[in-house]
């Protein structure tokens, strides 16, 4: 059908420059086609892109100019169909719904062209001026397959754009396709087909009689190196060993590399003898008082790590910098205004300082361990891995009421579990999104947690580290488990597609990693600056005593802590790992406050603690103020619960 | 909450000619029937073969005498998951009770004539379908059947 009347689309905007409706672009397609990768090139926005389907859960919006107009891009979830059964199909029909005026670019998999024409023929439907892109050409090419795209063209009436998005090739050519596009005609029905008891085999009909004209393929003999992999990630054996490969090459990736080495390197040399000396001196010449610093040896050893206990030793150096504690010189009484300058020291530099706490373990000790983990992430995601491991541990999300795509989430969690709190959206129903929450915020620590806690690891035994991870994980299936009984309702089915595995692009896998990073950063420096001054004035007002002993029947009653440590259950509120961070001081700082069995008992706490306030402003943006309620009413006296538990019975298992 | 409860689950209705299974809604009606809702006729989605509803006594009647028998089965017809690893096969149908998990194979390719290999049984099922590999788990399995090829 020509279109005569969809012209205003794109023309009539012109007359009126000035006019708030800009042309719109669309990006729809099947999940993990490459339709943010295409966003990027179009507009030159990042949006994080993967090789596992369900990335995007929110929309992404750009503008990009072709042929000197402005055109607003939108980038939407994957869809299969146009029935919204979850979240992110329900997010696409609306803003297909929302923007009736908008040109719709549909992105395909050249290999799955029968799935994308599926979808062709249902946005049909709508009447839109489309343009259909073609994209991973180079992926066909591979699998021996050919596509006429003059002849698809011509059937579907639209222009058909061949791409390779990430390369860039194809991307010009559809910005000249914009203008030609044109609302599909497609013969009515196939003639003598037989009549089809559903819609979606009528069209399924309709899609394979354009396929068999379109689309032809020669399989290769041999099955490519990247396909055996994909295999041997789900065999039952062999895939274990991979598993076990991936999680030996993380852990000692983020573990020890990120954790051990470059956490070192940051807090002790960069913050421990550049930045808080440099920051003491600074502050100390602009607002004097009369004071002196303590000086603390520092030991440094820069090493390549092996093992937990064993590394390289590169180079190691000894050195004395000053401290942010402090003595008042003995004669000096203190006036007015040199209470006002030491105050605001104390708040720049001191014990609880913005610079010299907040700071330097957001920086120091947070960042190395959260950038190492999401380079590992982003490339696992990259590589197809992910949903293999779906497929290896379905049968055990299974008994938690949960199919294995939660494993998404839940990998990310071990990142950050705000973010991951976000993707539960990819799962499908409610009972699934709010158990999977549930695991996140109770059992699973997030990087930066787990940096501190393998810190406090070092000063217990292997034998309560193992009984540690063993706890965590029973934990996580009983209580799931009981979520599970609890809701009620069914999971939904466990239908996966498995991508193919590519080699991560490194220049996706840097930029991704970027963009995580700076997403976590905006969210937790303020938090720690935020956290740093609740805690500096409540050391200035005395308070941290008081809650101390208020907190005492709980702290020193029930966890058999010293009392010392509630202030680090206080804070834990806010960040536990920020709250881990004080026991890790109390644990193996100068002072040695707590025993190995106390140490233990810390861990256990403050690991089922809910991570971090943003995490609990997620869960009720996601899932409503009510859940939001219920699942910080039950983590806190869990967590206490299960922390005494520890304390009273690890004994009976010798810890 | 207990709205959900009182739902009762779909009906699902056997044609006795093909063996399709559907649900009562999905029944066509014949064009230009004077019978209109009192028709006690359901027809079949897939063959169009009528045939009255079963009542509940004659439920009730069946599966006293019919208790433990099952149909004898068609050997050429095999559930996905009689299959061996590797083996090549074609899909007849999906014999789901539930039309969601109908359409959901089916917008992955999995439709009947289309061709399947299994790739693996353990411990998910994977099949291929053309371009596309496809994680499942065995009670989906259980309710593609296929003709081995």
């Amino acid at each position: 059908m020509p279109m005569p009347c969809h012209e205003n689309n794109a023309v009539s905007t012109a007359g009126r420059k000035t006019a708030t409706t800009q042309p719109m672009l669309v990006l729809v397609g099947n999940p993990n086609v490459g339709k943010s990768v295409l966003f990027n090139k179009l507009t030159g926005k990042f949006v994080i892109i993967s090789n596992y389907p369900g990335t995007t859960v929110e929309i992404a919006r750009g503008g990009t100019f072709i042929d000197d107009k402005e055109f607003t891009v939108l980038d939407t979830p994957g869809v299969n169909e146009f029935a919204p059964r979850t979240e992110d199909a329900r997010v696409t029909c609306d803003v297909l719904r929302d923007y009736p005026e908008a040109t719709v670019v549909q992105v395909a998999d050249a290999k799955n062209l029968r799935r994308a024409l599926l979808l062709t023929l249902q946005l049909a439907e709508l009447r839109r001026p489309m343009v259909l892109v073609l994209n991973l050409m180079d992926e066909l090419d591979k699998c021996g397959g050919r596509i006429d795209v003059r002849k698809l063209s011509e059937i579907l009436g639209v222009p058909v754009v061949p791409t390779i998005a990430i390369a860039g090739t194809g991307v010009h050519l559809l910005q000249q396709a914009i203008g030609r596009a044109r609302i599909p005609s497609l013969p009515s029905d196939a003639p003598g087909s037989r009549p089809c008891p559903t819609e979606i085999e009528a069209q399924l009909a309709r899609a394979n009689a354009i396929l068999a004209q379109v689309y032809t393929i020669t399989q290769p003999r041999h099955a490519s190196f990247a396909q055996k992999l994909g295999w041997w990630a789900t065999h039952p054996i062999k895939g274990l060993a991979l598993a076990a490969l991936v999680l030996y090459f993380t852990f000692w990736f983020v573990g020890l590399l990120g954790a051990g080495t470059a956490v070192g390197f940051f807090e002790k040399v960069v913050f421990g003898r550049y930045i808080n000396p440099w920051a003491i001196q600074v502050v100390d010449i602009v607002l004097p008082f009369p004071h002196t610093h303590d000086t603390q040896e520092s030991h440094y050893n820069l090493e390549i790590p092996l093992s937990p206990t064993y590394g390289i030793s590169i180079w190691e150096n000894t050195q004395i910098v000053s401290a942010p504690t402090y003595s008042l010189a003995p004669s000096a009484t203190l006036g007015g205004w040199t209470q006002v300058r030491r105050l605001a020291h104390d708040f720049l530099v001191g014990e609880y300082g913005v610079i010299t706490m907040a700071l330097s373990y957001s920086l120091a000790i947070v960042l190395p361990i959260v950038t190492t983990f999401f380079l590992v992430f982003s490339v696992l995601e990259d590589s197809g891995y992910l949903s293999r491991l779906a497929v290896m541990l379905n049968r055990l999300f299974r008994g938690m009421g949960l199919n294995g795509k939660a494993v998404l989430p839940m990998v990310l969690g071990l990142g950050c579990d705000t973010m991951a709190t976000m993707t539960t959206r990819i799962l499908e129903t409610r009972k699934e999104r709010v158990i999977t929450t549930l695991l996140l915020a109770l059992a699973v620590p997030c990087s930066a947690q787990l940096g501190v806690l393998m810190a406090m690891m070092a000063s217990i035994s292997i034998r309560a580290v193992v009984f540690w991870i063993i706890l965590m994980v029973l934990i996580s299936f009983i209580i799931g488990w009981l979520a599970a009984k609890l809701y009620g309702g069914e999971t939904s089915d466990f239908i996966l597609e498995l991508p193919p595995m590519r080699q991560p692009h490194l220049g996706n896998v840097v930029a991704k990693t970027f963009a995580r990073l700076e997403w976590y950063l905006k969210e937790v420096i303020p938090l720690f600056v935020l956290g740093t001054m609740v805690l500096f004035i409540l050391d200035k007002l005395r308070v941290l005593d008081k809650i101390a002993r208020f907190g005492e029947p709980l702290v020193t009653g029930w966890l058999g802590l010293p009392r010392e440590t509630a202030s680090a259950f206080l804070i834990g509120f806010l960040r536990r790992d920020y709250g881990a961070v004080f026991l890790l001081d109390a644990a193996t700082g100068p002072k040695h406050l707590l025993t190995p069995h106390q140490v233990l008992v810390a861990m256990v706490t403050l690991t089922l603690f809910m991570p971090c306030i943003a995490t609990l402003f997620m869960i009720s943006r996601e899932l409503g103020k009510k859940t939001a309620f219920w699942i910080t009413m039950f983590i806190f006296p869990f967590a206490f619960f299960v922390g005494g538990l520890v304390n009273h019975l690890g004994g009976l298992f010798g810890i | 909450m207990e709205s959900k409860l009182k739902v009762s689950a779909p009906q699902f209705l056997h044609c006795p000619l093909c063996g399709f299974e559907f649900e009562k809604q999905e029944t066509p009606c014949q064009h230009g029937c004077p019978l209109g809702r009192f028709c006690k006729l359901v027809c079949c989605p897939n063959c169009r073969y009528e045939f009255p509803e079963k009542t509940q006594g004659l439920n009730v009647l069946q599966r006293l005498f019919h208790r433990g028998r099952k149909p004898a089965p068609d050997r050429t017809l095999l559930g996905l998951h009689e299959l061996e690893e590797g083996e090549h096969s074609e899909l007849v149908c999906l014999n789901s009770s539930r039309a969601s998990r109908r359409n959901a194979l089916a917008v992955y390719g999995l439709t009947p004539g289309s061709r399947l290999i299994l790739q693996q049984k353990r411990p998910t099922f994977v099949v291929r379908v053309g371009e596309t590999e496809l994680a499942l788990e065995i009670e989906i399995a259980r309710e593609i059947l296929v003709r081995r090829v």
